[in-house]
């Protein structure tokens, strides 16, 4: 019998978005629990480190956002045919995911404050342009950043673009092998049914 | 011949002492190359991604301390089961990176205010994470499973500036503190520890 997998995580795309997008990818059922902020308090001393998103396998439960999308990108077959492609694929995600995944939505959709947005949104202009020129110069150029087929870390990537194309449109043209990736991504048919459906309750 | 892997960082621990570590601790020979300052400006232009550390390997560079580690640990045995011991280890890291990162941003505030500020957020972050790490650990001297893995390494060496100045700091924390002797015990970290540089950071 094949493992019931729950993902729990807010309603928005930011840290969770990767683990549903390889789900997607690999067309691999599993429960995707959305919580709104407000009923997080009480969840929050059930959980093993105290934050979102979890997941849960047969009964146990694994925390930390990409330990938990490099383990299922891992059960599906989507993190790299060898330890070095898998390194590899790693060294994109550890350098595009973290801060964006939540800086961006943070600056999107919950600061409020307008020296705080613009204090932010400075921060944010520098990241990309800084992780962005690193990810163009050492992304393959046939629609993957690592190897010839697609891996968890072009979902992962394609999560930051979206939200850099949501808050800049146009940025992702600046850097051709990037955007090629971006277009495979959105074009794959399981990808593509996936992005169909309503955005969550806050927006990002 | 030449050792299979070579490892280019600082003469400092930082991003750098995990790779090392699991590279001691399982036996396997790297090249421990440590540049000084003057000696990194030069080889920026040609690194992947503009940083350290490297990690170079049949002709190809890996860049970013996480790939590295989990690359070196997975090649060397240490990274856990396959599945969901791995899994289990690569969580126990990730959260040990926070801590670090945590720690660090303290040591590098300049705003005295600032430093303040953190040294209070961190006074309630450690413990927190001391007391899930605790709850969450193994009872034998790993934090997963019943032999040394990486996570070990990384907790060991997450610990390494807080157990610096309180000796005593896993006095409340008997797991942790079995994990903090293990590594300690494994022959080649033991080996590793006397012969290494003394470094702040």
């Amino acid at each position: 019998m094949a493992p019931k997998y729950k993902l729990t995580y807010f309603d928005v795309r930011s840290r969770g978005e990767p683990t549903r997008l390889i789900f997607a990818a690999a067309g691999v059922e599993y429960e995707d629990v959305r919580l709104s902020f407000e009923q997080w308090p009480p969840i929050k001393p059930t959980t093993p480190m105290g934050g979102l998103p979890m997941l849960e396998v047969d009964g146990k439960t694994l925390s930390q956002s990409m330990s938990i999308a490099r383990f299922v990108a891992k059960e599906t077959g989507l993190d790299g045919k060898n330890n070095l492609e898998r390194a590899l694929a790693d060294a994109f995600v550890d350098e595009i995911h973290e801060p964006l995944a939540a800086k961006i939505p943070t600056l999107l959709a919950f600061t409020t404050d307008e020296k705080a947005k613009e204090d932010l949104a400075k921060e944010v202009d520098q990241l990309i342009a800084e992780k962005l020129g690193k990810c163009e110069r050492n992304s393959g150029s046939v629609g993957h950043l690592v190897g010839n087929s697609l891996l968890w870390c072009d979902l992962v990537f394609y999560n930051i673009a979206s939200y850099i194309e949501a808050y800049k449109p146009g940025t992702l043209q600046n850097y051709p092998k990037l955007a090629k990736v971006y277009a495979t991504v959105k074009a794959n048919p399981r990808i593509a049914k996936w992005l169909e459906r309503p955005a969550g309750q806050y927006g990002v | 011949m030449a050792p299979k892997y070579k490892l280019t960082y600082f003469n400092a621990r930082g991003r750098g002492e995990l790779t090392r570590l699991i590279f001691a601790a399982a036996g396997v020979e790297f090249e421990d190359v440590r540049l000084g300052h003057g000696e990194w400006g030069p080889l920026k232009e040609t690194s992947p991604m503009g940083q350290m550390p490297l990690l170079e390997v049949d002709g190809q560079v890996i860049c970013q301390s996480g790939a590295i580690f989990r690359y070196a640990a997975k090649e060397t045995g240490l990274s856990g089961a396959a599945g969901w011991e791995e899994a289990q280890v690569d969580m126990f890291v990730s959260g040990i990176d926070d801590l670090q990162t945590k720690l660090w941003e303290v040591r590098f505030e300049r705003d005295e205010a600032k430093k303040e500020e953190k040294k209070t957020g961190l006074a309630t972050f450690v413990p927190n994470f001391l007391g899930n790490y605790e709850k969450l650990c193994g009872s034998d001297g790993h934090l997963v499973g019943t032999s040394l893995t990486y996570a070990d390494l990384a907790f060991f060496n997450g610990m390494h500036d807080i157990l610096n100045d309180r000796p005593d700091a896993l006095e409340k924390y008997p797991k942790l503190a079995k994990v903090v002797e293990s590594v300690k015990d494994n022959k080649g970290v033991a080996a590793y520890i006397a012969e290494r540089p003394e470094t702040r950071m």
